[in-house]
C-alpha cells in the first residue's frame, strides 16, 4: 500500500469530507468519506472532455462552476444526460486515479469541508479505485509488457509490416495525430480523449508491429511483426535498466510480480487483497 | 432522461430479464450490474468486451472497405439470449449495455426495441 492509499484510506474511516490536495499533481476530493471527483494535472477533467466534444463552451462551464448550483443548471439545460454526467465522472476520476495513486514524494495537504461543482454524481470507495488501478495496470502489461512506451513519444512506422491490419477508433486518432514528438499524454489531451484509452492504444499498436520501438534489438531488423514470447522476453529487460518515472513504476512492479509477463488480473487482484490483509494485520 | 442506476432498473424491467450490466467498452470495466449473487461482474465485463472487440475486428475483415459500426450484438445460446448495445455518449465510449434474457419468457423483438428506447433516453 502506498503512502497515499493509507491516508486516504484513513481519511474514509473518518468519513472526511474535504479536498485532499497533492502538491501540484492534483487534488482528491472526499464527502462522507467516499471519493467524488479527482483532479489531475496530467489527465483531462470532465469540463475539459465536455468542452472538446463541443458540447458547452469553456467559457460557459466556468460560469456554471463558479455558480452555486451549477451542476443541477448543468442537467437542467439538457446538454447532458445525468447517466452521461455519471459516466464521464467515473471515467474521468478512474482515468485520475491511475496517474495520481501511485504519486509518491510530495506532501498531502487536507482541506476540510471543500467540495467540487461535480462532486456526488458517483462514489467510489478507497478499496475500489485502488483495485480498478490494479486492474488496469495489469491490462496494460497484458497488452505490451514494457512500460517504455507510455512515456516515450509515438512514433508510427512507415511501412506496414504485412499486408493489411484492422484497427479501433483510438488507434486510428492516434495514428492519425502522431507527429514523433507527441507522447501518449500529449496525445491523449490533443484529441480531447482520457489518458488510459490512449496508452491501451498505444501499447496494441506496439504489440501488433506498428510503432517504433526505442533501440529495437538486431533480430527485430527482419522487417517482421515482433512474436509475442519474444517481446515478452526482451523488454522487461530493458525496462528495468532504465529508472521509470513516478507514476509508471508500478506499472514495471506489476508485470514483474510472477514468473511470467502474463498479468492475469485476478492473481494481481489477489495478491493485492492479501497484501493489504497483511499489513492491516501488522 | 435517465440516470446509470434508474436506466439499469429499466433494462430489468424488459420481460424475460435475468441480470443486467453496464460496461465502459474502452476499459472493460463493469460500471454497473444488477445483482450480486454468482456472477463475478469484473470478469464477464472485461470477457464480453473482449467478445465485442473479436466481433468487431472479425466484421472488419468480411467488409472490406467499410467502417464497422455495431449497433447491437445477440448471441442466444441452449439456455438464453445475450443482447448487448453500444451507446455512444458525449464521454469516452461506447458504453455497453448488457442484458440475459430467458429462453421461455422472452421476446427479442420486444426486447431489442425496449432497450433501443431506454438507450435513447441514457444519451443526449
Amino acid at each position: 500500500m502506498t503512502q497515499l492509499d493509507a491516508l486516504l484510506s484513513s481519511l474514509a474511516r473518518e468519513r472526511s469530507t474535504g479536498a485532499l490536495r497533492i502538491g501540484r499533481n492534483g487534488t482528491i476530493f472526499l464527502a462522507d468519506g467516499r471519493v467524488t471527483y479527482m483532479e489531475c494535472s496530467q489527465t483531462p477533467g470532465v469540463e475539459r472532455l465536455l468542452s472538446a466534444r463541443g458540447v458547452l463552451s469553456e467559457t460557459k462551464l466556468r460560469s456554471l462552476q463558479a455558480e452555486e448550483g451549477g451542476c443541477d443548471r448543468l442537467l437542467a439545460e439538457g446538454a447532458v444526460t445525468p447517466g452521461e454526467l455519471q459516466y464521464a465522472v467515473l471515467g474521468v476520476v478512474l482515468d485520475a486515479a491511475f496517474f495520481l495513486l501511485p504519486v509518491t514524494g510530495s506532501r498531502p495537504k487536507f482541506r476540510p469541508g471543500e467540495r467540487h461543482w461535480l462532486g456526488g454524481q458517483w462514489y467510489f470507495d478507497v478499496a475500489g479505485l485502488v483495485r480498478e488501478c490494479a486492474r488496469r495496470r495489469a491490462q496494460l502489461a497484458e497488452a505490451w509488457p514494457s512500460a517504455d512506451m507510455d512515456t516515450l513519444p509515438v512514433r508510427p512506422v512507415t511501412r506496414l509490416p504485412g499486408h493489411g491490419v484492422t484497427l479501433n477508433r483510438i488507434q486510428w486518432e492516434v495514428l492519425v495525430r502522431a507527429d514523433g514528438k507527441a507522447t501518449p499524454v500529449e496525445l491523449a489531451r490533443q484529441i480531447g480523449r482520457p489518458c488510459y484509452p490512449v496508452l491501451l492504444a498505444v501499447r496494441r499498436l506496439a504489440a501488433a508491429g506498428l510503432l517504433e520501438l526505442p533501440e529495437p534489438p538486431p533480430e527485430r531488423r527482419t522487417g517482421r511483426r515482433a512474436t509475442a514470447p519474444e517481446a515478452e522476453q526482451k523488454l522487461p529487460k530493458r525496462a528495468a535498466r532504465r529508472p521509470a518515472p513516478a507514476p509508471r513504476a508500478d506499472t514495471a512492479g506489476a508485470s514483474s510480480l510472477g514468473p511470467a509477463t502474463t498479468g492475469d488480473p485476478t492473481d494481481l487482484a489477489l495478491l493485492m487483497r492479501l497484501k493489504k490483509a497483511l499489513e492491516e494485520l501488522s | 432522461m435517465l440516470g446509470i442506476d434508474s436506466c439499469l432498473a429499466e433494462v430489468m424491467a424488459i420481460p424475460g430479464a435475468l441480470d443486467a450490466m453496464l460496461v465502459d467498452h474502452t476499459s472493460g470495466m463493469a460500471v454497473a450490474f444488477s445483482n450480486d449473487s454468482g456472477v463475478d461482474a469484473d470478469r464477464s465485463a472485461a470477457a464480453l468486451t473482449e467478445a465485442l472487440r473479436a466481433t468487431t475486428d472479425g466484421l472488419a475483415r468480411t467488409c472490406p472497405g467499410d467502417v464497422v459500426r455495431v449497433d447491437d450484438m445477440l448471441v442466444t445460446t441452449d439456455k438464453g439470449h445475450h443482447l448487448l448495445r453500444l451507446l455512444e455518449t458525449v464521454f469516452e465510449g461506447p458504453l455497453v449495455l448488457y442484458v440475459r434474457l430467458d429462453l421461455e419468457r422472452s421476446n427479442i423483438a420486444l426486447a431489442r426495441h425496449r432497450l433501443q428506447s431506454i438507450s435513447s433516453r441514457l444519451t443526449t
